[in-house]
């Protein structure tokens, strides 16, 4: 395969901060999970702040990954290996990030509800949300009102995300809203739904906070509604 | 005096009347006279089934939530750790050549629409499931009970559509627990060619068959098959348990099952061709196998819906050349293994009933036909990847199905095809427009189009200037205009509305 790089010959230890960052956002872009973990650990090394590594590096990476994959230029399995090295890269920054008291950029909990087993939107959001910089807690397929109600009090997350493919299951996300409003804590969380049969029409219905069409729009309105709950 | 001498008929009226009605005459199915399309060699199908044994043998099927389904699959042959579910190589095969038909009739309400599946036949359905529906007036919409009933209708009243199929869209705006009693009754009572039954939960399938059996008679229907339902494979490689509830129901039943892995490749598949119709074919054996575990005979019919994701979106993609190769593929595959097949459709991603719209299904329906579907699901209305019902679409689709017939009807060779007498009559330098074959021939010749534009410009111009999708809007609401109820004994319809009327009170409405 004909790359106009050569990693062979390239030492990170040996660029300076800028370089080293621009290099990283390439890194991430090129999916390379073990280069983002090792760009991290030198700038922390050179005592750079968990949260500035955070943003200049690796939000700012995806942030690119992000505008090429909604242009087209980049393709969903090279989206999942920046994701996953975004990933990698989060795993030494998040008790770092803990310690420091720094706010985190977000927390969610997501699952597809009741009678619903099909999860591949869900872990294509989960996936998309990881890169975005957040901690994600996957309930996985088929989840009762309880199931969420529990995860919400152990996680206290700040997004809690439902996902339905059949139309005979999407109305349980209206079962699950009307529990927390029943609850008083529906106001806690920003609820996000999401999958085919849905539009903005039916969640605006079942009382969600947004509908998200695809993956990329349900980061990218997570971001935004975190960001704007966190100023607020 | 004598008395005025009565008119000799025909003239204007009676063939005004004739000719501004499709051309298709309304039949059960259609019967195919041309060979079919086959793309790969003996040694090269041979090859694909035996990956499949190898992905049942090695990896194995998901059989989820149904200890039942377990204990039936135990005692077949089946190897069982947890809920994955292995099968020795050939086992699956063999179960299905025993036992399961290689043809079957599906008895309609009205005699003359019992149709024939399977075989050298195809019969055309409506699409299926869309939670949406559209139209030029109103736009995108969720479907309601009236879009259910006018799909139901215009089904009925389209020689090309064989069968009344099953959720033509989902009607939204009844409560999830009870919606299939006013969706079969639509069936039942707005057409009366064959359709297809509930499958989202047991109860439902039970529902389904014992309302056919108010309809059919108690011993008919216990014995006959009156009505086929689609059971999805939830892909990759997993069977969950409200699938397998409603296909226990309906085999338990003696009612045919359509046995459909669901395919979005790249997703819910390998990305190539061949891994593709490897696993299609592991999953619907798998499927098929346990239907004739739980009932050796039931009807089964192995469905493929296959298509592909964009890469770069994730989202699906239709009409592509690569679902085309796997249709053919599955086809064939289906033939060795000896049961009706199950796929096509006019499908597409489009939003509107546009060009994308039109030639994506194009695609599809025409492989379907050249490949030897048997059970065509989503020929008319498909839009959007199938979120979408379409009434300008369906009345499209319609008329392209409509094609098939004639095209699978393959070529006259008999003398009056040969049309030597044309020649001496006319020959050289003159044209055949009024020679004496042609006169015997022109009406039914070549397929007329109830929708394409064929005039010149001017005249296209001085009607309005319409597009298709503008023409079939004006046809959809003749249609719907001229529709006649089919008749039906109204002691059975009453004794259909007692069991609705009991079975709503039995339990409280629910969403979910």
């Amino acid at each position: 395969m004909a790359e106009d790089y050569d990693d062979d010959e390239l030492i990170l230890a040996e660029l300076d901060d800028e370089e080293l960052v621009a290099q990283m956002h390439d890194d991430l872009y090129d999916g390379l999970k073990d280069e983002i973990v090792e760009g991290v650990n030198i700038l922390l090394e050179r005592g750079w702040g968990a949260d500035k590594v955070l943003t200049e590096a690796l939000v700012e990476g995806m942030r690119i990954v992000g505008v090429d994959f909604r242009d087209g230029i980049l393709f969903v399995p090279e989206v999942l290996l920046a994701a996953n090295a975004m990933k990698g890269g989060m795993a030494i920054l998040r008790p770092l990030l803990a310690e420091t008291g720094a706010k985190p950029i977000g927390k969610m909990v997501i699952g597809t509800v009741k009678g619903d087993i099909h999860d591949i939107g869900k872990n294509l959001v989960t996936m998309m949300m990881e890169g975005a910089g957040f901690e994600v807690i996957d309930l996985g397929i088929n989840n009762s009102v309880d199931d969420y109600l529990n995860a919400l009090e152990e996680h206290k997350p700040d997004i809690l995300g439902m996902s339905a493919l059949l139309t005979t299951t999407m109305p349980y996300m209206k079962v699950v809203i009307d529990a927390l409003v029943e609850k008083g804590i529906r106001e806690d969380y920003i609820v996000l739904v999401g999958g085919a049969p849905l539009n903005e029409e039916f969640g605006k219905a079942v009382g969600a906070d947004a509908y998200c069409r695809d993956a990329a729009s349900a980061s990218s309105t997570g971001v935004a509604m975190v960001q704007q709950r966190q100023a607020a | 005096m004598s008395e005025r001498q009565a008119r000799r008929g025909g003239g204007r009226d009676s063939k005004r009347a004739a000719r501004q009605v499709s051309q298709t005459k309304q039949a059960a199915f259609i019967e195919r006279r041309i060979p079919y399309f086959e793309l790969l060699d003996e040694a090269s199908l041979a090859l694909i089934e035996d990956n499949a044994d190898t992905l049942l043998e090695e990896i194995g099927i998901d059989f989820r939530d149904d200890p039942e389904a377990l204990s039936l699959l135990k005692a077949g042959g089946a190897d069982i750790q947890g809920e994955r579910v292995r099968f020795p190589r050939g086992l699956c095969r063999s179960i299905i050549q025993a036992t399961a038909p290689k043809e079957f009739i599906q008895h309609a309400r009205n005699p003359e629409r019992s149709t024939v599946i399977g075989g050298r036949r195809m019969v055309l359905a409506p699409a299926y499931g869309s939670p949406f529906v559209r139209d030029l007036d109103k736009g995108r919409r969720y479907a309601s009970i009236e879009d259910f009933r006018n799909f139901v209708k215009l089904a009925y009243m389209s020689p090309g559509l064989h069968h009344s199929g099953g959720t033509v869209c989902e009607p939204v705006d009844l409560p999830v627990n009870k919606r299939h009693f006013d969706m079969i009754y639509s069936h039942l009572k707005y057409s009366d060619k064959p359709f297809m039954g509930s499958v989202t939960h047991h109860s439902r399938a039970q529902d389904t068959v014992d309302m056919a059996k108010i309809v059919f008679g108690e011993a008919f229907a216990t014995n006959n098959c009156v009505t086929t339902s689609l059971i999805n494979a939830n892909s990759p490689m997993t069977y969950d348990d409200t699938m397998l509830g409603a296909l226990k129901v309906y085999a338990r039943n003696m009612q045919a099952t359509v046995i459909s892995p669901f395919i979005l490749s790249g997703a819910m598949s390998p990305v190539t061709v061949v891994g593709t119709a490897t696993q299609i074919l592991a999953e619907a054996l798998a499927g098929m196998a346990f239907a004739q575990l739980v009932r050796p005979g039931a009807p089964v019919v192995f469905g493929t819906f296959s298509s592909a994701v964009s890469m770069q979106s994730g989202a699906p993609t239709f009409g592509g050349p690569e679902p085309s190769l796997v249709m053919y593929t599955v086809a064939a595959l289906a033939r060795r293994l000896g049961v009706p097949f199950r796929s096509g459709g006019g499908l597409c991603a489009s939003k509107l009933a546009d060009a994308q719209a039109a030639y994506e299904a194009a695609n599809t329906l025409q492989t379907a036909a050249l490949a030897g579907v048997n059970f065509m699901l989503h020929t008319a209305g498909w839009l959007e990847g199938g979120l979408v019902m379409g009434y300008e679409k369906f009345m499209m689709d319609v008329d392209q199905a409509n094609m098939l017939s004639v095209l699978l009807g393959g070529v006259d060779m008999s003398e009056n095809g040969q049309a030597l007498e044309a020649f001496r009559e006319v020959g050289p330098g003159k044209h055949f427009l009024g020679a004496a074959h042609t006169q015997r021939n022109f009406e039914t010749a070549f397929y007329r189009s109830t929708l394409a534009d064929n005039n010149s410009f001017e005249q296209w111009t001085e009607e309005g200037g319409q597009d298709m999708a503008q023409r079939a809007n004006t046809q959809w609401k003749r249609v719907l205009a001229d529709y006649e109820l089919p008749p039906m004994d109204p002691a059975i319809d009453e004794a259909l509305l007692e069991f609705i009327a009991k079975r709503k009170a039995d339990f409280p409405d629910k969403d979910y």
